[in-house]
């Protein structure tokens, strides 16, 4: 799974320059203000890239880089 | 019989109880992928839309206008459980909070001399309430195949303690108002 493209996906989602995506080191939070656009953001990634994460995968996810590093780890294992 | 503050603040808590659900249950179905799941989530959006709707229409025809009530509970459900990922989670967050809702109105019901428009409205919802529960046992129970028994009942566990913290923080004010209700009419 390259972080590219599952950036540009959610660039799409978020209906915003994928520039913004562009320091991992970002807080989810300061990227998507409203806790429920994340819950569709997650759902979307999900389906797109044929994952599956449960609550427990993403405790400890803060940043935009830690999404994306629990993404590629699902998707290979 | 004109309605008491009680009456009239427990409408309106049903009120904006039933268009949170709607909010909520709206962009899920949204954003949900097609299948039985998306079907079953966009009636039950349409249903609490209704439901709210006929609460709104109750204190209209009792004379009354809704009062203004704050608090999206199903915000409170997330952040004392954490974010659902999942539609397993998702479908877990609203069993216990559709339970919570029945529990609620099952208990105004037992109000004596119950205005008969009160009880009319709680019929008419509860019976849809029910629709709801059964869909979403039914859909976690075909979901056990993807996330696995254990793991569905570890999530409605989470839940479970979620709800009970936020019927402390927040909902025992219905708790209070119908049990003022109950003691005022039985006595």
């Amino acid at each position: 799974m390259n972080r590219d493209t599952v950036k540009a996906f959610m660039a799409k989602q978020l209906n915003i320059p994928v520039t913004k995506l562009a320091d991992e080191s970002s807080n989810l939070t300061d990227l998507v203000h409203e806790s429920f656009i994340l819950i569709e953001l997650v759902i979307a990634l999900q389906e797109e890239f044929q994952v599956r994460l449960v609550q427990d995968d993403l405790q400890e996810v803060k940043s935009l880089g830690q999404l994306l590093d629990v993404l590629q780890k699902k998707k290979n294992n | 019989m004109k309605l008491s503050e009680n009456d009239k603040w427990l409408l309106s808590f049903y009120r904006t109880s039933e268009i949170s659900g709607a909010l909520f249950f709206g962009r899920l179905a949204r954003s949900l992928p097609a299948g039985p799941i998306q079907n079953d989530l966009t009636q039950h959006f349409a249903d609490e839309s209704a439901h709210s709707s006929y609460w709104t229409k109750c204190l209209n025809d009792l004379g009354e206008n809704p009062i203004k009530i704050s608090g999206a509970y199903q915000d409170m459900y997330i952040e004392a459980a954490g974010m659902p990922t999942n539609i397993m989670e998702i479908l877990g967050i609203t069993l216990i909070f559709e339970k919570r809702v029945i529990g609620q109105y099952a208990i105004h019901h037992q109000v004596q001399d119950l205005n008969p428009r009160i009880k009319t409205t709680l019929d008419t919802i509860m019976n849809d309430e029910k629709w709801h529960v059964q869909w979403v046992t039914d859909a976690l129970k075909g979901l056990e195949k993807d996330y696995g028994e254990e793991q569905i009942k570890n999530t409605l566990k989470r839940y479970r303690d979620a709800d009970q913290e936020v019927y402390k923080k927040t909902l025992a004010e219905h708790g209070e108002r119908v049990e003022h209700i109950l003691k005022g009419r039985l006595t």
